[in-house]
Parts: C-alpha cells; structure tokens; sequence
C-alpha cells in the first residue's frame, strides 16, 4: 500500500522547519505517523484526547489578511486564526468572543467590554487599541488597506478605545449594530500590522484564534497547530490541515478514502455514494443563503405586479427541491429567512398552480410575452439546472414562452452590480447570502430604491424599511420588517425559489455539526 | 549562416512570441467579460467602494499607462501584485511551477519508460498478438480523455483499493532528495511521493506514451526496411546489435524532437490533470486566477507557460542543428 495521509506527510516532512517547537509539546511530532488515516492517529503529542482532522473545501484563501477579502472560503480559512469581538453559535445566535459583554449607550453607540487575559498567537497581550485600530482598518480607507469589507461594519465616525473598553460612535443609529460585530469585524494588532506589508500579512497570520498557521501554502494547503494559550480553554484537534478541490467528485474521493474528515457542497447527484458508504455520511443545514429568480420592476411584462405574481404561480419550486435538490432546500415566499430577524410566519409561499398562472398573466395584459432568464453557471448549487426546470415550467404555460440562457456568473454579475437599473438583466438567477441574520440585510441592498442590487422600486417599501432603520424599539423594529416582507411577497420582485443548504460530507470517524452560516469550525469536532 | 548566428536568431525570434504573448495576455484583460473588482468586491459595495479599489489596483489609469508600467516592471522582474491574495505575482507562480515540471517530467518518464520498448517490439514482432496489443493500447490511449482517465485511476487504485492517494502532493521529489541526507526514512518518503504522483503522471502521460510509441513503431519499420540494415544482416550482426544499437538510435532523433516540443506541452497541458488532481501547480493557478478573475497571477502563468514553450522550442532547434548542420544553411 502506499497510500500516504497528507497531513502526516505535512507534518513529518516539514516538522524541521514549521513548528519550531518553543514549548516541545508540539513540535516535533507526527513524523512517524505513515499509516495513510488521517483521522485515527494523531496521537503524536502523546495527549490521546487530541486527533488531527482534514477539511477539503472547493476553494482555497485569497490570502490571510482577514480583512481583505469578501469570501466565504477566505473567512473559513482566516477564521481559525483570528476573531472578532462577538461571534455566532450554530444556529446563528450571537455568542461572546474577544468582548464579554456589549451595551447601548446613552446617544446609542455601541460599547463592548474586552475579555481579559487574551493573548495574540506572538503572546502579545490583546488592547483596547488594537480593537479600534482594526475597526478603523475596515471602515477608513486611510488606514492601511481599502477593505472590501468596508460597509460590514455599517457607517462608523469614531472609535474610541478605553479602558478595556471600546465604543463604536456610528453614524446616526444603527439598529443592527451587534448583528453587523457578531459576523464581522476580525481583530488584528495594530504593531504586528504596521511592522509588515501586504504580502506577508497574506501569507502569515497573528490572531487570537483557536488555531495557529504552521505551514502556508498557498491555494494548495493551510496547515495550523493549536494555540496552548487560547482563552477558550483546550483545542481538541492537535492538527488541523484545510486544503481545497474545485472538482466535487475529487473532494468526495478523498472523503471516501479517508484522506480527509469534512469536505464542503457535496453535489445532490453524489449524496448517495457518501451516504452508502461505510466511512462516511452527510450533513447538512439550512444556510443564510437564499436563491430567487429577480424580476426588474421597470420593464415589460416584468412591470406588471400580476405578471410577477404569475410567474410565481408558475414554478414548481417544491418539486425543484425534490428532484434537483435531491430535498436540500427549503421553499420560500419572502425575501427574509425563518432563522432571521423580521421573518413572518403569516406569509405562505405561492403555490404552484400554473392555471392562476395563466389566469394572472391573461388580466396582466401581457399574454404571449417572450421572455429570457439569465443563470449564471455552477455559482450556486444546481444553479443551471434549477433554472432550466424554472424556464421550462413557465414556457409551459401557454400565454409565456420563456428561453433559458447560461451566462458565466463573473459577466452576470458584472450587469447585475451596475449602478443603472437600466443596464441590469431583466429577469435572472441570483442567490443571497445574509451573514448578519437580519432581514433588514436583504430587503434593503435587493428591493429598496436605492439599493446596490435592486430591481424594484417601491415608496411604501422604502418607507418600511426607513422605519425599521430609525427605530431604537427592537420589538417595533421586528414589526415593520414583516410589514416588509408581506408587501414584498405581493409586489413579487422576485420569484421566490428557496434556501439554500449547506451539505457536508463527514468522515464516521467524528463528530461534527455544521454552522448554518457557512463557516467551519473544526475545534468543536469530537472524536468518535 | 553560422552556428552562433543561427542560435541568436532563433533566441530572437523566441523572444518576440514572448513579447507577442506577454501582449495578447495583457490585451485579454480588456475584451473578456467580467470586472476583476467584482472578484474583489462583495456584490453589494457601494460604487465608492469600487472606485477606491479601482484606483488602489491602478485600474483607472489609461490602458497604454497600465500596459507600459506591465512591460518596464516585467522586465525587471516584476509580474505585478494579485489584489485577489495581495501577494507578489512572482512568489506565486514561481512557487507552483516546480509541482508542474515535477508532473510533466514523471508524464514523461512514465510515457517514454513504456512508449519506446513497446514501440521496438510492436516494429520488430509486425503483425503478432504484441503488435496488436500495442496498437490498441495506443489507440486506446490516444482516445482517451485524461480528465476521464483520472478519474477513473482514483476510483480504482484510490478509493477501491486504496493504493494510491486521491489527490494533492503532500510530498514532493525535493523531499525524497531531502530524505537522503535528512531523519526521515528514505524508503518511506519515496513510496509517500510515488503514492501522491502515480496516479497524475500516469493519467497525463498516457496520450503521450501512445504517440511515442505509434511514432516508435513507424520510425523503427521505416529504419529495418532501410539498406544499412540489409548490409549489416548480411555481414552477420546479431540481431539484437541491428535493432537495437542501429535501427533504434536513428529512430530515436524524430522521437527526441517531439519529446522535446512535448515536454513543453505537458507544462502548459496539465491544467485539466491538475484540477482533477488537486495538484497544486500552474494549471490550477491558471483555472483559480480565472475564476477569480485574478488577471495579474493569470498574466504571470501563461507568460511562464508560454516562456517554457518557447524555450523548449529554442533548445530543440539547437540541439537539431548541432545534430544536422544542414538544418542552419536551410
């Protein structure tokens, strides 16, 4: 046999040179470890609790600055090594971080209290100075890097370090300000960033997270350690190895070979060669992400709200779910999802039933309309395919005909993303993903006037959302966003498909449930 | 002309397709589709947003600036900053070409180490079962799709039976030279890599191997058929000595050219072998840098790629007409 474990191999190979062993724990293990199972050795520090576990996604980092980037791939990867003040449980919950405790103030800013004793992966100790310096890295373009972040945080004028303190003055009231910190906003240490350039920010890291990069390969394999000190207590995993495969079979290879633990976005079509398989199983979760057809509200047929509403009719997004999705979805009829802040339980999504469909489009004055949807390709899951079965069950109504028409997703959303409404395509697929679990996150960048995105142009909406923005009153906050989301669902800018799911498949030699908020962490895994 | 004159002209004319490439890929940046501050950006920046970037990625400046200040730092050495992973263009190609090199030189090594003896024996055994064999096999390598071979291999040898590992290269030749002189177990390293680039070598050099060996056969019957083989039967030579020592070294000049131009080919070729792989080398920085639309690092490995090409390209002719100086006078 010469089937050889990759993150054996890493660690043997490289132990001269990676793990410099300050403390001898860690240092100079793993090199005997040549028995091709990633999962069931790592008892190479002699501490039996801690195993080594593999994560194979479909992409790798653009680099380690955590506040450089805007993808899910980059925040999973920099997500091990560096935290922000507050985080998300499972279920998207907002949990302590680096503050214990966060407040309104006063003139509703925001104050968080910072955790004591907690360490930077140099054993600098973390500063209230180091939080705003980070903060003000995001948001001010005159601090170090235009971030791409730089509208997370939302519109910040101050930040004021204290004493172990630190307050956030944004720019007027910011009724999402702790969702916006809980998902956001990665601490780096002021000194450590101004020493260095760019290029070794991206290829190094210094955080004050559960993981500490040993090896740097980049766009091939990010190897980490886990840190002895961090102010979480005890990191099970005693070597985490992240690597990336942009073929789905190939990740699923490698699971059933056991040359990794959880690899990401199993495709529906190999679901049951995991799950049939003795090594293995899937796991999944409803994701924050959100997939719908977009309609622009100012042109032909789109303009007609009975036109939209029957193209809602139309689709048969249940049977989509079952027989694309293979059941990996759940419908929608409203921009904002059941786990987020302002989704209302009255709203019922649109039936299929392509008789009101015709009905609708007959009293719409538009029957015979000919009609395109633009999808982009292998973006989302089952994207194409979702589409083509969308497409068809419209054209099957015999007042629409409707053409289906693959775009590569980079030219798509280079119309989609214009500043002009008029340059935007007029009906396509698109997905959304909402990391901040408030609805206000999606209506408002999708649906309002002003909106980056929008394909919709509504007064009353506008104002509902204006509302929801200026009220200090969460519970009256909640109110006008499912004020929102009715009146969204009848003006029917989109046709509303379904969420998302996360699927993952798991090696039977763990224990791990996934986050619905896409992100991996491997230091809550156990060993089975 | 000289021998000296033929080789700077060569070198020239190589050095023109490289400016030619280093154009054509600069110039491609502006007629695809697709904003490069899309991939840094999220979907809903704000236009402010996306205008710092582009001013800070110097995208706003005339396409003539941006293409002169390319070509006076390329030739210092410079192919740029990826603003996608804000690291120096240099490092990272550099950094993946020698996984790819590694690969084409084992597609090689596994394509020529079959390729040939079966090339000999098919020529010298017409028309038995061998032959047969080998022409299918030939055939059937020439047919095949190496993105579907690959996966094929690792369903097999990998997942079945677990021989080989799936993909990635979790040790590379420099370990196994390392492991000569260092702690680890030399025998052990040396398994680890074969187990790591089997499976790629094998799927990449497989169309390769049938086109030497197809090349082989032709050149290895045109040879037996020639006078100087009739001549040295006739004084009594063994067999083996004609084949072997005669025909084959005059079959293997045509064959050494086209292993030559193909070298060149398999460093620019891996790109499908690699994604299926895993393997960390140029083509899967070429297919992640389109993805992303990271022209800079796109930029950079097709100007390796295409350099490669070209100096391969350089180095055969010279060698040719070293070989054959008729080839300098024509």
């Amino acid at each position: 046999m010469l089937t050889y474990a990759g993150t054996a191999a890493a660690v043997g190979l490289a132990g001269c040179s990676g793990n410099g062993g300050d403390d001898g724990s860690s240092g100079d293990d793993g090199s005997s470890d040549d028995d091709g199972s990633s999962g069931d050795d790592g008892s190479g520090n002699g501490d039996d609790e801690r195993f080594e576990i593999g994560v194979t996604m479909g992409q790798m980092d653009s680099g380690l600055d955590p506040q450089d980037h805007a993808e899910t791939n980059t925040e999973i990867i920099t997500g091990q090594a560096y935290e922000g003040l507050m985080d998300r449980d499972k279920v998207g919950g907002i949990v302590e971080s680096l503050a214990t405790d966060w407040e309104r103030t006063d003139d509703g800013n925001v104050r968080f209290t910072l955790r004591e004793d907690v360490s930077f992966h140099n054993g600098d100790a973390l500063t209230a100075e180091d939080v705003a310096y980070s903060i003000r890295r995001i948001v001010d373009d005159e601090v170090g890097i235009v971030s791409p972040q730089s509208n997370d945080l939302g519109v910040i004028d101050e930040v004021i370090a204290g004493d172990g303190e630190v307050t956030v003055d944004f720019e007027g009231f910011n009724p999402i300000a702790f969702q916006l910190f809980a998902t956001n906003g990665e601490v780096m240490q002021q000194s450590w960033v101004e020493e260095n350039d760019g290029n070794y920010i991206n290829q190094n890291t210094n955080g004050t997270g559960p993981f500490v990069v040993t090896e740097y390969d980049s766009g091939n394999e990010v190897v980490y350690e886990p840190n002895d000190d961090y102010w979480g207590g005890d990191v099970p995993v005693d070597e985490l190895t992240m690597g990336a495969s942009s073929e789905s079979s190939t990740r699923v290879n490698r699971l059933l070979a056991e040359e990794t633990d959880i690899i990401t976005n199993v495709p529906p079509q190999e679901v049951s060669r995991v799950e049939e398989s003795d090594v293995a199983g899937i796991s999944s979760v409803p994701s924050a992400r959100i997939i719908f057809l977009q309609m622009r509200y100012d042109v032909e047929p789109f303009s007609s709200q009975q036109f939209r509403q029957a193209m809602n009719y139309a689709v048969d997004v249940e049977s989509i779910i079952e027989n694309v999705l293979n059941g990996f979805g759940t419908i929608t009829g409203q921009p904002t999802l059941e786990e987020h802040v302002g989704y209302n339980p009255d709203i019922d999504p649109y039936p299929y039933d392509p008789d009101e469909a015709e009905r609708l489009v007959e009293e719409s004055g538009f029957a015979g309309a000919e009609i395109t949807l633009e999808t982009p390709i292998g973006r989302y899951l089952g994207d194409v395919e979702i589409a083509q079965a969308a497409a068809s069950q419209i054209d099957s109504l015999s007042n629409v005909s409707c053409e289906l028409e693959q775009r590569e997703f980079s030219s798509l959303v280079q119309d989609i993303t214009t500043g002009n409404i008029e340059d935007k395509p007029h009906f396509n697929l698109l997905g959304w993903g909402n990391a901040e679990f408030d609805g206000s996150q999606t209506i408002t960048p999708l649906m309002t006037s002003n909106g980056a995105l929008t394909v919709l142009e509504n007064e009353e909406l506008d104002e509902l959302i204006r509302q929801a923005e200026n009220t200090e009153d969460a519970d009256e906050r909640v109110e006008f966003l499912q004020e929102a989301n009715q009146l969204a669902h009848d003006l029917a800018p989109w046709v509303f498909l379904h969420q998302q799911f996360s699927v993952y498949g798991v090696s039977n030699d763990i224990s791990w449930e996934p986050r619905s908020d896409e992100f991996i962490d491997p230091d809550t895994a156990t060993r089975q | 002309m000289s021998f000296g004159r033929f080789v700077l002209k060569r070198s020239l004319q190589g050095l023109g397709v490289v400016w030619g490439v280093v154009t054509v890929v600069f110039a491609l940046r502006f007629v695809t589709p697709g904003s490069p501050i899309n991939a840094v950006a999220p979907l809903d920046a704000s236009p402010e947003t996306r205008q710092a970037i582009a001013t800070e990625l110097g995208l706003d400046q005339p396409l003539y600036i941006q293409y002169g200040q390319y070509l006076f730092k390329l030739l210092q050495g410079d192919m740029g900053f990826s603003y996608i992973r804000g690291q120096e263009v240099v490092g990272l190609v550099f950094g993946r070409l020698p996984a790819t090199v590694e690969l084409a030189l084992a597609a090689s090594i596994v394509a020529i180490a079959l390729s040939i003896p079966l090339g000999v024996l098919s020529a010298t055994r017409r028309n038995e079962p061998i032959d047969y064999g080998a022409t299918l096999l030939s055939l059937g390598g020439i047919s095949t799709p190496n993105f579907w071979l690959g996966i094929m291999l690792i369903l097999v040898f990998a997942v079945e039976f677990n021989v080989f590992n799936t993909s990635g290269r979790g040790v590379d030749v420099g370990d196994v030279a390392l492991s000569l002189v260092g702690s680890e177990p030399f025998f052990g390293t040396l398994l680890a890599w074969l187990a790591y680039i089997t499976l790629p070598a094998i799927a990449l050099g497989t169309y390769f191997m049938a086109l030497i060996t197809r090349l082989t056969r032709s050149g290895m019957l045109d040879e037996l058929s020639k006078g100087y083989v009739q001549a040295a039967r006739a004084k009594g030579l063994p067999q083996t000595l004609i084949r072997y020592k005669h025909a084959l070294r005059n079959t293997l000049i045509p064959v050494i050219t086209v292993l030559g131009l193909q070298l060149g080919t398999l460093i620019g070729g891996a790109v499908i072998t690699e994604a299926v792989f895993s393997w960390p080398g140029l083509g899967t920085l070429v297919i992640e840098s389109i993805n992303r639309r990271d022209w800079p690092v796109l930029q950079g490995s097709l100007i390796v790629i295409g350099t490669s090409f070209v100096l391969v390209n350089v180095l055969v002719d010279t060698v040719y007409a070293y070989l054959d100086p008729q080839v300098v006078n024509d």
